[in-house]
């Protein structure tokens, strides 16, 4: 369990993060979502003790990172897979790590073999491709079997095999009862591996609530319609107050409605429907519009 | 049970609870720094960079003192001294202010590499106590250091006799024991506290090439602008400083000053002792202040 209370980072006179209140849980596996420089690194690194919050606190288990004994024991966490000594390889480099925290040199090969790159453990770092070197911050993480998991863009330059294997690690993890919390901007592989996602922007907490619920509250979830009688059904739920959009000769896309609604004014004006769905939106058009207002370097403004 | 055993029974709970925590107390201290100075070891030496610094310090050390040594030789052939005898200890204290340099460069990789590679981050997450990663450093390094002075030292004496005694020379060379000895450990611990100083500079400053010039500085170049400037409390201050007070400890007769350093050993120590002390301080400070 990680719980944030009043989390502030100020750098200066700009604010990386801005009253950030919000429990992560175990058991699931919690997508941080968010535009580049909303702040999720930087409140990962305060989670993990590395920057010093200007206000408020960050706990794990009800304890602040610093003051956790043989913390890899109970927080694995991969910030940047490139961050470790090009020249060490990546045998070594954990086993520094095991050691410092008294962790059992099996587990290194253990791992190792976790990640698929028992081959590659004795070569230098800096030769690694940039997916090895990410099965290599995952092995680190890992090291200290611990109850917490921290992932700042995992699957990042892993390919489509390593992608898979990754999502099935962050679910595994999870239904083993760990607190999995992942940041991404891959909403395509959030909404496959997420249950509950934690949306900020300019540092502040946007929305905090389970996947389903954040793609049902999207506008772009609608009704699809299709019917002989398009004309008809869309004077019909356009009288009913429901926005419609005509999409071809036979169907229609309404908003605004839940299905069983439009059923109903099809039903009451004896129009007959040949299919009749929910359209969800996607994830990622659902993180579109929570953080339209919140992007900090859009395009659009650069021309002003 | 009655009254009086549990009463008893909670007196020797008591004392053995008392024990427990002072036990406990240590090994909330000392478990974990040995398992970060564990972690250090095996850091320092899967990198390449340690052992090019140490081969370096050993070259300096041996090169410099057979080039002293021939120097010195010479010198004392030429002054027509038929037979002189040449003391094989001097000319390898004499190349000793050189090795300080190359420790310094081994210390600084060992902190600021993790800041160029952002190593640190994983470090820090492992060891989340500042203090405890600066010690760990620290006690790592001045171990590999020392021994590192004491066998290069070694090694130097060795080829000053053998390429001194050649008939070339015309010299006899002296190789006292005892001196050579008490010459060689001093040696190291010198060496040692020039790299923690240099862990602690390093942990202040966090680059390379800041903290190799920090230490230069203090090493060369601030009592080299002292010895400059010709004054006597200007002077007197840059026998103060790391390098020369290290020169005083190991009472070496022959300095860049043109002559021994003119205070004792024992003074010599305690001025590099407060440098150390004072650069740690100032790492210890920066660290637990500034971001990871």
């Amino acid at each position: 369990m990680i719980s944030l209370k009043g989390l502030c980072k100020r750098y200066g006179d700009r604010t990386a993060v801005d009253d950030l209140s919000l429990e992560v849980r175990p058991g699931a596996v919690t997508g941080f979502l968010g535009p580049n420089g909303a702040g999720k690194s930087t409140t990962m690194r305060l989670i993990l003790g590395l920057d010093r919050p200007t206000a408020g606190t960050a706990l794990i288990g009800g304890v602040p990172y610093r003051e956790l004994r043989n913390p890899l024991r109970t927080v694995g966490a991969m910030l940047d897979a490139r961050a470790l000594h090009p020249g060490r390889s990546g045998y070594a480099h954990l086993t520094a790590l095991a050691r410092s925290n008294g962790i059992a040199r099996g587990r290194v090969t253990e791992v190792l073999q976790t990640v698929g790159m028992a081959e590659v453990a004795r070569r230098r770092a800096g030769a690694l491709s940039l997916g090895m070197s990410q099965r290599l911050g995952i092995a680190a993480a890992l090291l200290g079997d611990p109850e917490v998991l921290i992932f700042d863009e995992p699957v990042n330059g892993l390919d489509p095999e390593g992608v898979r294997w990754g999502r099935h690690l962050m679910r595994s993890l999870a239904d083993e009862g760990r607190t999995v919390f992942v940041s991404s901007h891959l909403m395509s592989e959030m909404q496959l591996t997420a249950d509950h996602l934690v949306v900020i922007g300019r540092g502040r907490l946007i929305m905090d609530a389970p996947l389903a619920e954040v793609i049902a509250g999207s506008a772009l979830t609608a009704v699809a319609v299709r019917t002989p009688h398009a004309d008809d059904l869309s004077a019909r739920l356009g009288a009913a107050g429901v926005t419609v959009e005509r999409l071809g000769e036979n169907e229609l896309v309404a908003t605004g409605a839940t299905i069983e609604r439009v059923g109903d004014l099809a039903y009451e004006a004896g129009i007959r429907l040949h299919e009749l769905r929910t359209r969800e939106a996607s994830l990622e058009q659902a993180y579109q519009e929570l953080t339209a207002g919140s992007v900090e370097y859009s395009t659009r403004g650069t021309a002003a | 049970m009655n009254v009086e055993g549990v009463s008893v029974e909670s007196v020797e709970d008591a004392t053995r609870g008392r024990r427990g925590q002072r036990a406990a107390a240590r090994s909330t201290e000392l478990v974990p720094l040995g398992r970060a100075v564990g972690a250090e070891w095996v850091k320092l030496w899967s990198v390449r960079s340690t052992w090019w610094c140490l081969a370096g310090a050993a070259a300096l050390m041996v090169l410099g003192a057979v080039t002293v040594g021939a120097g010195e030789a010479t010198d004392l052939a030429r002054s027509g001294a038929g037979n002189a005898r040449l003391t094989a200890g001097e000319p390898v204290l004499s190349a000793a202010a050189l090795v300080p340099f190359a420790m310094a460069a081994m210390a600084t990789l060992v902190i600021t590499s993790e800041y160029a590679s952002r190593g640190i981050w994983g470090t820090l997450q492992a060891v989340p106590v500042r203090g405890r990663v600066l010690a760990a450093k620290a006690l790592v390094v001045a171990p590999v250091a020392a021994v590192a002075g004491v066998l290069s030292g070694t090694a130097a004496t060795a080829a000053v006799a053998a390429v001194l005694s050649a008939d070339v020379f015309g010299v006899r060379v002296a190789l006292p024991p005892a001196d050579i000895a008490l010459d060689l450990l001093r040696m190291g611990l010198f060496f040692a506290l020039v790299s923690v100083m240099t862990v602690g500079v390093g942990a202040a400053v966090r680059s390379a090439a800041g903290t190799l010039s920090v230490v230069f500085m203090l090493l060369m170049g601030v009592p080299m602008l002292l010895l400059m400037t010709g004054g006597s409390v200007a002077l007197e201050a840059s026998l103060r400083m790391p390098l020369f007070a290290g020169l005083a400890f190991l009472e070496s007769a022959d300095t860049i000053t043109g002559g021994p350093i003119p205070y004792p050993a024992g003074e010599g120590l305690a001025w590099l002792l407060a440098w150390t002390a004072a650069a740690l301080a100032a790492g210890h400070a920066m660290l637990r202040r500034r971001d990871a």
